[in-house]
């Protein structure tokens, strides 16, 4: 009965007793959230246009966040080193579409999942070739983002502190997800690059540029990597840590679909506040620490009963 | 012109239906097991422990992985929570019934790690491709996180690892800081040996036809009489079984004692890579994608400076990480089925020399 | 679950005699969501008949053999095999029950041999246990030999001896085909349902696949239900011919009476309104 009573009914009464303490907690993971749900948007972006499933975008955040500190511990000034950063990830994309991409078009899925695997051992080896392997701090105040944090009083209830680049971090995610929406739909390149996503043989057939599209497309994915390096490493360190986190970017796509922007961030939300709320109020009852797999067992629970995911149709197996 | 068949000529099915049914390629076996016998008189300590035993207990992960990912069609990227599953289990068994012969105790923490398996296979009745490597990976953070704080599993000892206890066989000592190379060395060739040639029997009847049936066309082979639920956690349970036994080997043969760091998601991709670049779906293979992925490492640690580059062991390390990234893109481009499928092609080449074709 | 347990032949009880109805859909409804794929249709197969399904793409013929098949479960309506009323089952149950089919799209195990892939439709007769499949002797080992005799009489028979040992993905179509017979022979079924089996066929190739069908059905006594679109061919082969069209049935009988119907002639040639 007891160990009822702490699954079943402790942990609410524990959120009810201290609302500051839950919205602080969904709060965090919010935030939380709005990370993974930019690492999946990477996933999304090149998943829709090229059909692979990029598991390098972890690495890439790394890599686009060292590259940035790195760059400006050489002596490089913050905007310059910013700017130098984003060619960078123009370079990678080039090349990853040149010696990647270009030589296995067509080839099945599996393989090209497996050589974007093979590419974050490749970038991992040289992410710390060049820059070494230890954490790096963030040069936050440097780029002018915000540092400090504001706290609302709840009345007699206590206090919520809000840190202000997880404000921004948010803010920032909404930009790009706009930004990316116009740019699918509304622009030329963005209209060749659905077409890429369909068939690629038909977008050839009427002239699209495979290979520019796929370059653009991981361009934009390198871009959305360099903003979530910035914002995570904002928060803790920039390190290849990371890279196993990125991976909670599966079950993201998992709950959202593969090929849904909304889809990435609702399903990085539910992913990033389940996780932390399960982890406060119900990890200590098993000896804490159920982050490091709550969101996995979340989306398997979740596609157990829904295999297609949150806003894929039903599947009718066709023989 | 030595790699010819002509004139071997089978007159039963049995003598068709051999492992090896070209005489040379029997040979060649046999001389590789001799060469392997003889390999610990030629053999110093180092190449014993740190290259031949860590290469032939990965190797036989590698055919674990295999026998999932390669024959069954189900990706996995928890072989290293399913082989730490076995190297806790050995460990839990040989503390608590230490009269009982160690191999014993190899043999059946296997068991344990079959039921892990199976236990996150379910999913894959209802999941697949891409959507059941997030199942394994539930898998290996689960399980990776059980190694850390259930401390029931290491005996509670402060540092958090299991450490090997020294065992005997047939009054060897073959476990623990004290055994030497050269018995632990034998003790892993017989056991990879066999448990290769079992699971080649294995993959060539009923059983490794079904999940052949269920890799390349579900819907047929479930048509056909297959059912998916045993096909797929048979595979499960058995490729775990073999992970589960090579982890127990590489804690209890190479490691000698291990933290749950060991048993990472690193370790899962390092086998995952042994299994691309040597070829998925072929047992041959695991051993070249072991030999591979373990040697070039060392071999450049041990070369380079040799050839006078003169750089530190963690570059060495990061830039072996790069060459094997590389190598694996490389592979996926020149030859998505691996080494053994160049294998392959150089036999069949040899076979028709001096001309093309046949 | 009401389903047959045993195998083709290995009942006496349940045997069907030739010329005996071996299976009849009543008034069969299958639809997906809101689209209906089959409306209503009723037919029966003959033990022993060649029973051809024809009508113009999107008819539902695919569906009603998926509906056989029991990889669609029908709405509405009831199968009834060798006199019993099956209830809904998996698709692997069918295979039990003793019917075999081949695919539209070739469906052949891409990974394997020739041989292997045969070996595959034999799975169901085989029993060996684990253990001494992993040694392989004794029963396993028997086993094997035995079945693969059996293998290599179909092979014989369809006459690819010579493509036994090639994995079926470097084999041109016409031989995927083939092989793809030879597999659903394997399982030695009372029942065999071939979707287009001469689809994408030049003559010779269909002349050969046509003496093949024939040959099965006259040779084992197979009872067959084949999809094509050939009239030549479905008019030479079949012994009786149902049309669907929209998912309905419009025609069912002997191919000279269904070639003279006007709401065959109309379904395939189109009608002004």
């Amino acid at each position: 009965m007891d160990m009822l009573y702490n699954i079943l009914i402790d942990p609410f009464v524990q959120m009810v007793d201290a609302p500051d303490f839950l919205i602080q907690v969904v709060w965090e993971g919010f935030v939380a959230g709005v990370l993974y749900a930019l690492i999946a948007l990477g996933f999304v972006l090149i998943y829709k246009a090229s059909g692979v499933f990029n598991f390098a975008q972890g690495i890439m955040v790394v890599f686009a966040g060292l590259s940035l500190v790195g760059l400006h511990q050489k002596g490089v000034p913050a905007w310059l080193a910013l700017i130098l950063a984003i060619g960078i990830m123009a370079i990678l994309a080039v090349c990853i579409e040149k010696f990647v991409m270009r030589p296995l078009v067509g080839q099945p899925d599996i393989i090209l999942l497996m050589a974007t695997i093979g590419m974050t051992y490749f970038l991992i080896g040289l992410g710390e070739v060049i820059f070494g392997g230890e954490p790096k701090q963030m040069i936050t105040s440097e780029l002018g983002l915000p540092t400090g944090s504001t706290a609302f009083e709840m009345g007699e209830r206590g206090l919520v502190i809000l840190q202000h680049i997880d404000i921004a971090a948010a803010v920032i995610a909404l930009l790009m997800v706009g930004g990316l929406a116009v740019f699918f739909n509304r622009t030329r390149i963005g209209r060749a690059l659905r077409a890429v996503a369909d068939d690629h043989t038909a977008a050839l057939s009427v002239g699209i540029s495979l290979n520019q599209i796929w370059a653009i497309v991981w361009f934009a994915a390198g871009i959305v990597a360099l903003a979530t390096g910035i914002m995570w490493g904002a928060r803790s360190d920039v390190s290849f840590a990371l890279e196993i986190v990125a991976l909670k970017a599966l079950p993201v796509l998992i709950l959202g679909g593969f090929t849904s922007i909304p889809g990435a961030i609702i399903g990085g939300l539910i992913i990033g506040i389940g996780e932390k709320v399960g982890e406060i109020y119900w990890g200590g009852l098993v000896g804490g620490g159920i982050e490091s797999w709550l969101a996995y067992v979340i989306a398997l629970v979740f596609l157990l009963f829904r295999p297609q995911g949150l806003f894929g149709e039903k599947i009718i197996e066709r023989i | 012109m030595f790699y010819r068949e002509a004139g071997q000529y089978k007159t039963t099915y049995a003598a068709d239906q051999q492992i090896f049914p070209i005489r040379q390629d029997r040979i060649g076996i046999g001389v590789i097991l001799v060469l392997a016998l003889l390999l610990p008189l030629v053999a110093s300590e180092f190449m014993l422990s740190a290259i031949a035993i860590p290469f032939l207990i990965l190797a036989l992960a590698t055919i674990g992985l295999n026998i999932l990912t390669g024959y069954a069609g189900q990706l996995s990227l928890g072989t290293g929570a399913f082989m730490g599953v076995g190297a806790y289990s050995c460990y839990k068994l040989v503390t608590i019934f230490p009269e009982v012969n160690v191999i014993v105790h190899i043999l059946l923490s296997g068991v344990f790690a079959a039921a892990a398996g199976v236990v996150f296979g379910l999913p894959s009745l209802r999941i697949k491709g891409l959507y059941l490597a997030v199942t394994t990976l539930a898998a290996q953070f689960f399980l990776e996180w059980c190694f850390i704080r259930i401390s029931w599993l290491y005996n509670y000892n402060a540092s958090g690892a299991i450490e090997v206890p020294g065992r005997e066989f047939f009054g060897t000592l073959v476990t623990g800081p004290a055994a030497g190379g050269i018995s632990r060395y034998y003790v892993v060739l017989a056991i990879v040996v066999v448990m290769t040639l079992l699971i080649k029997n294995l993959i060539r009847g009923r059983i490794g036809r079904q999940w052949m049936m269920i890799r390349d066309m579900d819907i047929a082979a479930e048509l056909m009489g297959v059912r998916p639920l045993v096909a797929k956690l048979s595979a499960f349970a058995v490729s775990s079984y073999v992970c589960g036994v090579a982890g127990a080997m590489f804690v209890f043969f190479y490691l000698g004692a291990a933290e749950p760091a060991v048993f990472s998601i690193t370790l899962s991709f390092q086998v995952l890579f042994m299994a691309i670049i040597g070829g998925l779906g072929s047992l041959v293979g695991s051993f070249f994608g072991a030999a591979f992925i373990w040697i070039l490492p060392i071999l450049m640690r041990v070369g380079l400076p040799a050839l006078g580059v003169d750089i530190a062991a963690e570059t060495v390390f990061q830039v072996a990480q790069m060459v094997i990234g590389a190598l694996i893109i490389f592979f996926l481009i020149v030859e998505p089925h691996g080494l053994a499928r160049l294998w392959a092609i150089g036999k069949e080449k040899l076979r028709v020399w001096p001309f093309p074709y046949a | 679950m009401n389903v047959l347990v045993k195998p083709a032949g290995m009942q006496p009880d349940g045997e069907t005699a030739p010329g005996e109805v071996l299976l009849r859909i009543d008034s069969v409804s299958l639809s997906f969501g809101g689209v209906r794929a089959i409306t209503n249709i009723s037919f029966d197969i003959i033990k022993g008949e060649v029973r051809a399904i024809i009508g113009p793409n999107g008819a539902g013929k695919t569906s009603m053999l998926n509906v056989i098949n029991g990889f669609y479960h029908p709405q509405e309506g009831t199968i009834t095999w060798r006199g019993k009323v099956r209830r809904k089952m998996k698709p692997y149950e069918a295979a039990s029950h003793g019917i075999a089919r081949t695919f539209q799209n070739v469906a052949l195990f891409k990974g394997m041999t020739t041989l292997d892939n045969i070996m595959t439709g034999r799975g169901l007769k085989m029993h060996s246990g684990f253990l001494w499949q992993c040694l392989r002797v004794g029963p396993a080992l028997r086993e094997e030999i035995e079945h693969r005799r059996k293998v290599e009489e179909i092979i014989d028979f369809l006459e690819i001896q010579a493509i036994r040992k090639t994995p079926v993905g470097r084999l041109p179509y016409g031989l995927q085909k083939r092989v793809e017979l030879a597999r659903a022979l394997a399982m030695e079924p009372e029942l065999l349902l071939l979707d287009e089996p001469m689809a994408g066929m030049n003559l010779e190739e269909k002349e050969d696949m046509s003496r093949f069908i024939l040959d099965v059905n006259q040779q084992f006594g197979t009872t067959i239900a084949l999809i094509e679109h050939d009239m030549g061919v479905v008019m030479d082969l079949s012994d009786r011919v149902v049309v669907l069209d929209y998912g309905r049935k419009i025609a069912d009988g002997p191919p000279e009476e269904v070639q003279a119907n006007q709401d065959v002639i109309d379904a395939y040639l189109g009608v002004s309104h």
